[in-house]
């Protein structure tokens, strides 16, 4: 009653319906349902598997979705580009924020970039397809992860999966990377045959195989040959003596485990010239491999004993394709443990009647410098080539001449590479810096240079991780210096392993690892030189 | 609030309100006198471990009450197969058993014969099974649920079958014997929950009143956040048979089962699972790991230990013990007993409560349950709930929450079998498994069967 005096009292004339303020409330709310709706529309239209490949017009991402089994699958069921590309909707705020900021994201690099330029190939590694998947995701369809007919492997994956996915931040996509993208080159389980030794047909040419390992008489360069397969290696002559091990404060990126710059005598050895090849590798496994699992003591016990080649208890077969699907022949053989790559000496050992070993950390160091004492065994300043520093932001890193010597993340395409690319050191070896990380004798002791001045062969035995040395294929130019140190982190290595124990042979989440041997010559030889 | 529904959870609510506003001090029925002041409290001043709602409380009417007819098969005729079929029956109205199976065919017939004496049901000779696979022509035969009492080895198997086949269950205790079966339990809990099936488990003390309220009470922060525990099952010897000329290697060890590893996971396992469940149950917390000792004086047949003791840390760091031991002439016990910040918890002799200072503060009333409910039998109120949730169509599934206790038993045998320490996360994972390799039902490797010992022997000096 009172609106109506009001009314009637100041609005003597009646206002007409478009210029009431009920009107611009009613038009606000008429345009705010319509600006929702397109906004929502936009969204609906922009959430289709086409309007995806808009933008993501690589023809490989629709075809490997396409064979993948969330599409060519028996139920018929097809799971789209935003189901498992976004948090799932029920999400709502996750899913929008998401959402637009791939977008932008998608049409930025559209508008900016060619997308033949992109390697596709290293954006499907698991490193980097991880961003794009949310465990959410998957888990919104899959939410009985104990489904009928599933297997004990996989129940005991599952369970690991359900106790630790909080803890240790577990993917699904760890394990199951082809689910969306059909992969070839990845297999989700264990590795059945042995890569490289037989045919299509099975049949094993053994007319190839060596019969006699290499003898050698002199302190010289030799070939290897192990005996009863067809895989053979070069082997250096590294004639002993005196180096500086470490780097001086001044050095770039210098870190302080490097510290001090100290004098180690070591004798001389031989060296492989390039890093163990998955032929080397797969010999070794296709002569010891065991199928079953036996406790690891029982393993280390046996192996302590072991006096032929026949008594040696090798690796069990890895979960998928170790070699990543990136091939295998002279790329080095990578993810094995510590233990694995002993063994193999040991393997080696037996099969060639030498005493092959893993090499020191000051072996590896002496031998990688060459006699130089620079930041690496060729000329130039690790500042030019890292993209660490203030002026990279402005200016491109320098790739020469570290691009020549070492694979490293500027020439890498994100895998390993065959020896033949680079060109050796002054002692003739390798891909000592880059690659592959490798393993060294020693335990892992930060403090170790404090203790080893002036010492001959030294080798640290005490520590709970491994040494390994030269950095990897993913390592940016500060990290492959001649004095970089890193150790094994054998837990989070082997993360996603759900086995128990966890394996002994293989890590699951680490695969720039990988070893050369050293072989000691016999005293004989030695005092000949 | 109509004020003629002055129900006892009004009443409730309304002191407690009352309590909150300092007007007058609140009393609760078991003579907690106890301030009020502070946030999150309940009536009685205390914190609740749980809110009410966020946990399960079975109703447990004296009988289900009436619906679909419902058939059962039993697959295990022995001793508890047969009670727990009798359980069954007396739990409702409309209910029958149509099917039974079990490796000998006299056990079969003889839970026929009584089934016809006592509850004038016939069991036609093709509804009879005899043998190992008798278990999937019972599940097989049309009936909605199983009664599972064979020997715990070969639960896992059973449960697997039955849920693929859509059938509810009940289980007896213990499930599974090693991490083999355990994983398979596991997998088939959760297929039962996606089918809504109901699964009970014959862990009854989550049926018995006495145990049920006391969880509530403890829920309800009667005894403060719980800190610890030890939980007993101290009996006399067990019982044995002795092998009978014309028994095969697995008719004796099937007749004697309660004293071979593999049949029975021994009596911490099979037996002493109850105890360790109820602290499981009450703290809803996994162990992390166990070391624990055991060892053999006095059995007589079988493969098995005596006694067991061992320690368990759990997920927060508390610990609590489990001992076990079935020799005659010794201390006895069966009881549980849960330390809190504010008190304690014990079922030994009478079910109490008591403060830090030793008082009694609460008594379960014994006498009160006798007068108010005609059904008393926790063995019988399992099933009770059981077909209740079947024709509510309220599914439950109990055998995950029994995994847990039944897991950590396994690795307390397991630590104490080896001597060393075991841990959860290992045992889960475990390749452990008591199948034996030749396992028939005729002669079988006896030499595989030793008792355990834990260490490395003494080296001589």
């Amino acid at each position: 009653m009172r609106g109506t005096e009001d009314f009637e009292g100041k609005n003597a004339s009646p206002k007409k319906f478009h210029q009431r303020k009920s009107f611009y409330l009613l038009l606000g709310i008429v345009i705010g349902i319509i600006l929702f709706v397109a906004l929502y529309q936009t969204s609906v239209y922009f959430s289709t598997n086409e309007s995806c490949m808009i933008c993501h017009v690589h023809p490989h991402v629709e075809e490997t979705w396409k064979l993948s089994m969330h599409v060519n699958n028996k139920s018929g069921v097809m799971t789209n580009c935003v189901d498992c590309h976004l948090p799932p909707i029920e999400n709502t705020w996750d899913h929008y924020k998401a959402k637009i900021t791939l977008g932008f994201k998608d049409v930025w690099g559209y508008l900016t970039k060619d997308s033949a330029d992109f390697d596709w190939e290293s954006k499907s590694e698991l490193e980097y397809a991880i961003k794009y998947i949310p465990n959410e995701s998957c888990e919104k369809c899959h939410q009985n992860l104990f489904p009928e007919g599933v297997t004990d492997d996989a129940i005991t994956a599952h369970l690991y999966y359900e106790e630790n996915a909080k803890k240790l931040d577990l993917q699904c996509i760890s394990c199951h990377l082809d689910a969306g993208h059909y992969n070839p080159n990845y297999v989700h389980g264990k590795m059945t045959g042995i890569p490289g030794i037989s045919d299509d047909k099975g049949v094993v040419d053994t007319s190839m195989f060596y019969k006699e390992a290499t003898k050698v008489t002199v302190f010289d360069d030799y070939i290897e040959q192990i005996p009863g397969t067809a895989a053979s290696f070069k082997m250096i002559a590294i004639p002993g003596g005196t180096f500086n091990m470490g780097s001086p404060d001044n050095e770039p990126f210098h870190e302080p485990n490097e510290t001090p710059v100290h004098e180690v005598t070591v004798a001389p050895f031989f060296m492989a010239e390039a890093e163990t090849t998955w032929d080397q590798y797969w010999a070794f496994y296709a002569e010891t491999m065991s199928e079953g699992r036996t406790p690891p003591e029982e393993v280390y016990e046996n192996n302590l004993k072991a006096l032929d080649v026949d008594a040696i208890s090798g690796p069990t077969p890895p979960f998928g394709f170790p070699d990543q699907g990136w091939g295998s022949g002279k790329r080095p053989a990578i993810t094995m443990t510590h233990y694995a790559a002993e063994v193999f000496c040991l393997w080696l050992s037996l099969k060639t009647g030498k005493k092959y070993r893993l090499p020191t950390e000051a072996e590896w160091e002496y031998a990688t410098r060459g006699k130089t004492q620079m930041p690496y065994f060729f000329p130039g300043n690790p500042k030019d080539f890292s993209d660490r520093g203030f002026w990279r932001k402005f200016f491109k890193a320098k790739t020469e001449p570290i691009a020549s010597y070492v694979i490293y993340n500027k020439n890498s395409n994100n895998k390993t590479q065959e020896p033949d690319v680079v060109q050796p050191n002054p002692f003739g070896l390798k891909n000592t810096l880059g690659n592959v990380m490798e393993y060294c004798a020693d335990r892992y002791d930060p403090e170790a240079y404090n203790k080893t001045n002036g010492a001959i062969n030294p080798l640290i035995t005490e520590g709970d991780e491994w040494v390994v040395r030269g950095g990897n294929y993913t390592s940016d130019a500060a990290d492959v210096r001649c004095a970089a140190r890193d150790h094994t982190h054998h837990e989070a290595w082997l993360k996603t392993d759900p086995q128990q124990p966890k394996s002994i042979w293989w890590y699951s989440d680490i695969k720039g690892i990988g070893f050369r041997v050293v072989c000691e010559p016999d005293s004989s030889i030695v005092q000949n030189q | 609030m109509k004020k003629n529904k002055f129900t006892r959870r009004t009443f409730l609510k309304s002191s407690a309100m009352a309590g909150a506003l300092g007007v007058i001090g609140s009393t609760s029925s078991a003579g907690l006198l106890t301030s009020c002041s502070g946030g999150g409290k309940n009536k009685n001043g205390n914190i609740p471990i749980k809110e009410p709602g966020s946990y399960y409380i079975p109703e447990l009417p004296d009988k289900a009450a009436d619906g679909k007819e419902l058939k059962a098969g039993v697959i295990g005729c022995g001793g508890r197969g047969s009670g727990a079929a009798f359980n069954f029956l007396n739990a409702a109205n409309g209910v029958t058993i149509v099917a039974l199976g079990d490796v000998f065919q006299e056990k079969v017939d003889s839970l026929a014969k009584k089934l016809k004496n006592e509850k004038n049901i016939d069991i036609p000779s093709d509804k009879r099974f005899v043998g190992l696979d008798a278990y999937k022509q019972v599940i097989d035969s049309g009936v909605d649920i199983i009664i599972d009492a064979t020997p715990p080895f070969f639960r896992p198997e059973h449960f697997k079958y039955a849920v693929e086949k859509g059938k509810h269950c009940f289980l007896e205790k213990p499930i599974c014997v090693d991490s083999v079966g355990y994983r398979t339990i596991i997998a088939a809990a959760k297929q039962a929950q996606a089918k809504n099936l109901c699964v009970i488990t014959g862990t009854q003390r989550h049926h018995q009143r006495s145990y049920v309220e006391s969880y509530k009470k403890i829920m309800d922060g009667a005894i403060g956040e719980i800190t610890g525990g030890v939980v007993y099952w101290n009996q006399g010897m067990l019982w044995y048979r002795e092998r009978q000329p014309g028994w095969s290697d697995f008719e004796y060890m099937i007749r004697d089962w309660v004293n071979w590893k593999w049949l029975s996971g021994d009596h911490i396992v099979e037996q002493h699972v109850h105890n360790i469940d109820v602290f499981t149950w009450f703290t809803g917390l996994k162990p992390i790991s166990a070391v624990g000792f055991g060892s053999r004086h006095r059995r007589i047949t079988g493969d098995q230990f005596d006694n067991f003791s061992v320690d368990f840390t759990m997920e927060n760091g508390i610990h609590f013990h489990s001992m076990c031991r079935q020799i005659d002439g010794c201390a006895n016990n069966v009881s549980e007993f849960i330390q809190g910040t504010k008190g304690s918890w014990t079922t030994q002799g009478e079910t109490v409560i008591k403060d830090l200072a030793g008082n009694v503060v609460w008594k379960y009333d014994q006498e009160a349950e006798k007068n108010n409910f005609s059904q008393t039998d926790p063995y019988t109120l399992e099933h009770v709930n059981l077909i209740n949730c079947i024709r509510a169509n309220k599914p439950i599934e109990q055998a995950s929450e029994t995994a847990i206790a039944n897991m950590a038993a396994i690795m307390g045998r397991e630590s104490a079998y080896t001597g060393l320490e075991t841990k959860w996360d290992a045992m889960i994972a475990s390749t452990l498994d008591y199948t034996p390799k030749d396992l028939n039902i005729g002669k079988m490797d006896m030499s595989v069967f030793t008792v355990p010992v834990p260490g490395k022997p003494h080296e001589k000096k």
